[in-house]
């Protein structure tokens, strides 16, 4: 039985691992290769029977040209660029705006409390796909009022297809989460600490910003992980509140590449596209590893 | 403690950003939704009310009710899947094993991969163009076992399921791969909690490992194995990239799940009444779901 489950256990790990390593290596094929031979291993050791062929790319000069084509002409460089402004927009307000309504909420006693807590863990059981067509509509609406007022400036605000209209919704549907979690940690924060701070003569607002919210560093950090998986792989409200190619994010920058590599057949693109896109989540994983599936497992359990 | 005015001022200064935000952004447009679908509405012209009729119209709809079937096949099938292997890895690592470790990071990978990553790769691994190493693999067993598959004189024939017609049932060991290793994470988490004496005492009575974990594991880590459940039928209530991104944007009769039927009746045919009421009926499923989820989790300390 303990032999059975490890083989079991072995097994899996073959069919999680294998298929990203096959990513990886064919990202490093011309496309021609990878259509021959799916397997790709064999001949990235011994070279593949072309190699003799006059003009045949090297398996630098294949990863060169896939990777090249991926970041400059299928637009990755701009993607990327784009998911990284978007997320750490998003990110910076989301947990600015979370702890600050997480400590109100925690920390400064009152009636209202409660009810504004749960209004808004009550977000979270709202789906994108309650919203999406609402916003869609308001959007239209709330660029034409807010166009109309700033007309005389000469400034024309847009929330369809621009950045801002898709961190206004990231905002506003991760606070819920973001919110949850920093309450419970402010509350865990012992109240002396204020009550010291203003008999020194500190106002509340330094309490909040200078004490409180240092001490609050590993809430702020996990909830800061999470919403950023989140943010950076999102694709539906990005589907739909953004179109044209210069605002596109990675997740449909990458979907637009698979659907023309069933026409253009370059799969050596598709495959280092899908490389760029998994690098950077790979990279926050291996190092914040731990912290990300305590903290994804403990938000799951209270979500 | 008495509130002073500064306290006041700065108390609302706190809570106003992330109030007016969600308040704009999330809670009116999911009000906004439920007006919606009690309207005939083309988006442009004046909406109409209609009463019920969205909704009595998708009890009839031929692409809504496949598309309802399509996300329960993910549910019951993925999930039956899904969280048995979860169980079954958990309790594994959970009763000590080298390479725990590894393992546990090693599954939990792929769910923090992109969904549109995920649906793209394991797209490719079933293509039919030479390369899918699915596929391949498919076609070498057929070669290989003549008179297993297929008869003895017929060629290998490509692996079903890329075919649209089967598109789900693809989804489905794309879906497992991913989510096994969440809920390992998660039912691992739960037995980690379990106190060892329970396990010294029942050795010491001599019961066999199989009985410890259905008498002691399981039953206290049920609660936590249900929120499990709970979440796999949101998670596939929502599901929506991987059929999507498969389906080249144009998903048909087969393929079709709610959030993509949805999006179909807004941009495609301009129903947005009719996309709302699709968007309430998820809504009313995912809001049963997650209060099942927190009446459990207020429950889940359990007293040892």
């Amino acid at each position: 039985m303990k032999y059975l489950t490890y083989i079991l256990l072995s097994l899996w790990l073959l069919a999680v691992t294998i298929p990203l390593a096959w990513v990886g290596v064919n990202s490093l094929r011309s496309s021609k290769e990878i259509v021959e031979n799916p397997f790709g291993v064999p001949w990235l050791v011994q070279g593949s029977p072309h190699q003799e062929e006059a003009g045949h790319p090297t398996p630098q000069e294949s990863a060169q040209s896939n990777f090249q084509n991926a970041w400059v002409e299928s637009n990755f460089s701009q993607y990327f660029l784009n998911s990284l402004i978007v997320t750490s927009v998003s990110l910076v307000m989301i947990l600015l705006f979370g702890a600050m309504a997480a400590y109100a909420l925690a920390k400064i006693p009152s009636l209202g409390n409660r009810l504004i807590y749960l209004y808004f863990i009550s977000g979270m059981m709202i789906p994108a796909q309650l919203t999406l067509v609402p916003l869609f509509f308001q959007y239209s609406y709330l660029s034409e009022t807010l166009s109309a007022w700033t007309a005389p400036l000469g400034i024309e605000i847009q929330l369809h297809n621009s950045h801002a209209g898709l961190i206004l919704i990231y905002i506003a549907f991760s606070l819920p989460f973001t919110i949850l979690i920093l309450t419970g940690f402010f509350k865990s924060l012992p109240n002396a600490l204020r009550e010291s701070a203003i008999i020194d003569g500190a106002s509340e607002f330094t309490v909040f910003w200078r004490i409180m919210l240092p001490l609050a560093r590993p809430g702020i950090i996990s909830a800061a992980i999470f919403n950023f998986l989140g943010l950076w792989n999102e694709y539906l409200f990005a589907l739909i509140f953004v179109n044209t190619p210069e605002k596109k994010t990675l997740p449909l920058g990458l979907s637009n590449v698979s659907i023309q590599a069933q026409y253009n057949t370059d799969f050596g693109l598709l495959f280092a596209g899908l490389v760029i896109v998994i690098i950077p989540t790979l990279i926050t994983y291996l190092v914040l590893q731990r912290q990300l599936t305590k903290g994804i497992t403990a938000g799951a359990l209270k979500g | 403690m008495h509130i002073n005015r500064e306290l006041k001022r700065l108390r609302w200064f706190l809570i106003a950003p992330a109030l007016i935000l969600f308040t704009c952004f999330t809670a009116l447009p999911g009000v906004r939704a439920l007006i919606y679908s009690f309207q005939k509405w083309d988006g442009f012209n004046e909406p109409e009310w209609v009463g019920t009729q969205n909704f009595q119209a998708l009890l009839a709809d031929d692409l809504f009710i496949p598309a309802l079937k399509n996300n329960a096949i993910l549910m019951v099938a993925g999930g039956a899947i899904t969280l048995c292997l979860a169980l079954l890895f958990a309790s594994t690592i959970h009763r000590g094993m080298r390479g725990a470790g590894i393992f546990r990071v090693a599954f939990f990978f792929p769910n923090i991969l992109a969904a549109v990553a995920i649906a793209i790769l394991w797209q490719q691994m079933y293509s039919t163009t030479d390369f899918g190493i699915i596929n391949a693999v498919w076609i070498q067993l057929q070669e290989a076992l003549p008179g297993v598959f297929l008869d003895k004189d017929q060629s290998p024939a490509p692996f079903p399921f890329t075919d649209s017609n089967y598109l789900i049932w693809s989804i489905v060991p794309m879906l497992v791969w991913t989510a096994t290793g969440f809920y390992m994470v998660l039912f691992l988490a739960a037995m980690q909690s379990i106190p060892e004496e329970f396990y010294e005492a029942a050795t010491i009575d001599g019961a066999s490992p199989r009985q410890q974990f259905w008498h002691i594991t399981f039953p206290l880590i049920r609660e936590v194995f249900i929120v499990g459940i709970v979440f796999f039928i949101i998670s596939t209530a929502k599901f929506f990239d991987a059929v999507w991104v498969m389906e080249a944007e144009l998903p048909n009769k087969n393929s079709h799940v709610m959030a993509t039927v949805l999006y179909q009746k807004v941009f495609h045919e301009y129903n947005v009444g009719y996309a709302a009421a699709v968007a309430v009926v998820l809504f009313i499923l995912v809001f049963i779901a997650t209060l099942i989820t927190l009446n459990f989790s207020r429950k889940d300390s359990l007293e040892y």
